[in-house]
């Protein structure tokens, strides 16, 4: 029984339909609200222990624009299998899996900092859902599509959180 | 008299030297530079032999390199500054007792470089005001030594006596309402203490 059958037939009470994939890897495609039942029958049932990433793809000006892609890596059997959802919208949100594979986190952290996209129920460091790469008060997704490469008026972040450290300042010293 | 008093024979036995308060603070300055080295990226690497025995950094008395910031009066941003790593950098400057000065090590650090991009800040001189900026990608340790030797030179000009007579704020810090962006020109002027003339307020 290859993994595909075997992802496919534990896959199958969710609808999952599967895609084609260049290299070969199984690749499935799920809807958004059943995400953190697929992951957890891939988990539980077909034996993927870890998450190598997630990450996400802008198909701008395409509707649904954001493809969220998962990747599983199942070290006992020697096995990957990739999920992939679309989801829509200036601000698209889908379950976190961050309690289910707690590795995912970093990534989900990452994807939101990158594509803008909500993780619900995130809560790393128990902070919930924070920028990673970018500066806390950065007010763009850099990946996607409709982001000039060259970033978006430097002197306006620059200023804002200048103003922020200022007003951040005043406040603990208001009292002297 | 106040608190002048006669010199007594011991003094002049000994012998002494007249020279003025602000030359004797600004060669003891100069001469002592600690340097923050703030290594971001490649540029440290060259930061790093410039303070070893090849380039010895300790000719200009500027070896001392310490990593915490109470201790510095230099820094020296060596390499590209993200706008992650931007508050940190900040941070460090405030937190350095003044006097203080700071050099833009490389093209990174002066301008963003080659890195056009949203991530990096496209200069230092966004965040902090730089007194010396040094070109190369990275720059050799020459062109550093270079750097500080020209700050040193800038450091003779600077009247500090005065500065503490008028009540000149010295401090750029956090809460500094004065602190603007830096002109982007080959050797700032602007310092962390500049002086200005009576009655010329700072921009």
């Amino acid at each position: 029984m290859s993994t595909l059958e075997r992802v496919q037939s534990a896959l199958a009470a969710i609808g999952a339909k599967p895609l084609a994939s260049r290299e070969g890897t199984p690749f499935f495609s799920i809807e958004p609200a059943h995400v953190r039942e697929a992951c957890r029958i891939l988990r539980d049932v077909c034996g993927f222990e870890t998450n190598t990433f997630v990450t996400a793809i802008d198909h701008f000006p395409a509707e649904p624009r954001f493809e969220l892609v998962w990747q599983f890596l199942s070290v006992q059997h020697n096995d990957r299998v990739r999920l992939s959802a679309r989801v829509s919208g200036e601000q698209p949100h889908v379950d976190t899996i961050g309690d289910l594979f707690p590795g995912t986190q970093y990534s989900e952290r990452e994807c939101f900092d990158m594509f803008g996209i909500v993780f619900d129920g995130h809560q790393s460091h128990a902070g919930g859902l924070k920028r990673l790469l970018m500066p806390e008060g950065y007010d763009h997704f850099p990946l996607r599509k409709d982001f000039p490469h060259q970033g978006i008026e430097p002197d306006k972040l620059y200023n804002a959180w200048f103003k922020q450290r200022f007003e951040r300042h005043e406040a603990e010293h208001a009292d002297v | 008299m106040g608190s002048l008093k006669p010199i007594d024979d011991a003094t002049t036995q000994q012998g002494f030297m007249a020279t003025r308060v602000d030359e004797l603070i600004n060669w003891g300055r100069k001469n002592s530079l600690w340097p923050m080295p703030l290594g971001l990226s490649c540029c440290g690497i060259e930061l790093m032999a410039m303070i070893g025995p090849k380039f010895d950094l300790a000719r200009f008395g500027a070896e001392a390199a310490r990593f915490s910031p109470r201790q510095c009066d230099l820094m020296i941003v060596a390499g590209t500054l993200t706008w992650k790593m931007a508050e940190a950098a900040r941070v460090i400057y405030d937190q350095m007792p003044d006097p203080k000065w700071v050099i833009a090590m490389g093209v990174c650090s002066s301008s963003g470089g080659m890195y056009d991009s949203y991530s990096v800040v496209q200069g230092v001189d966004m965040i902090l005001p730089v007194d010396v900026y040094v070109p190369g990608c990275p720059p050799r340790p020459d062109a550093v030594i270079d750097a500080i030797m020209k700050l040193q030179k800038k450091i003779e000009r600077e009247q500090p006596l005065k500065a503490r007579l008028s009540g000149d704020n010295l401090d750029h810090g956090i809460g500094s309402k004065t602190f603007v962006r830096a002109p982007n020109t080959a050797v700032s002027t602007r310092g962390s203490h500049a002086v200005l003339p009576p009655g010329e307020s700072r921009p």
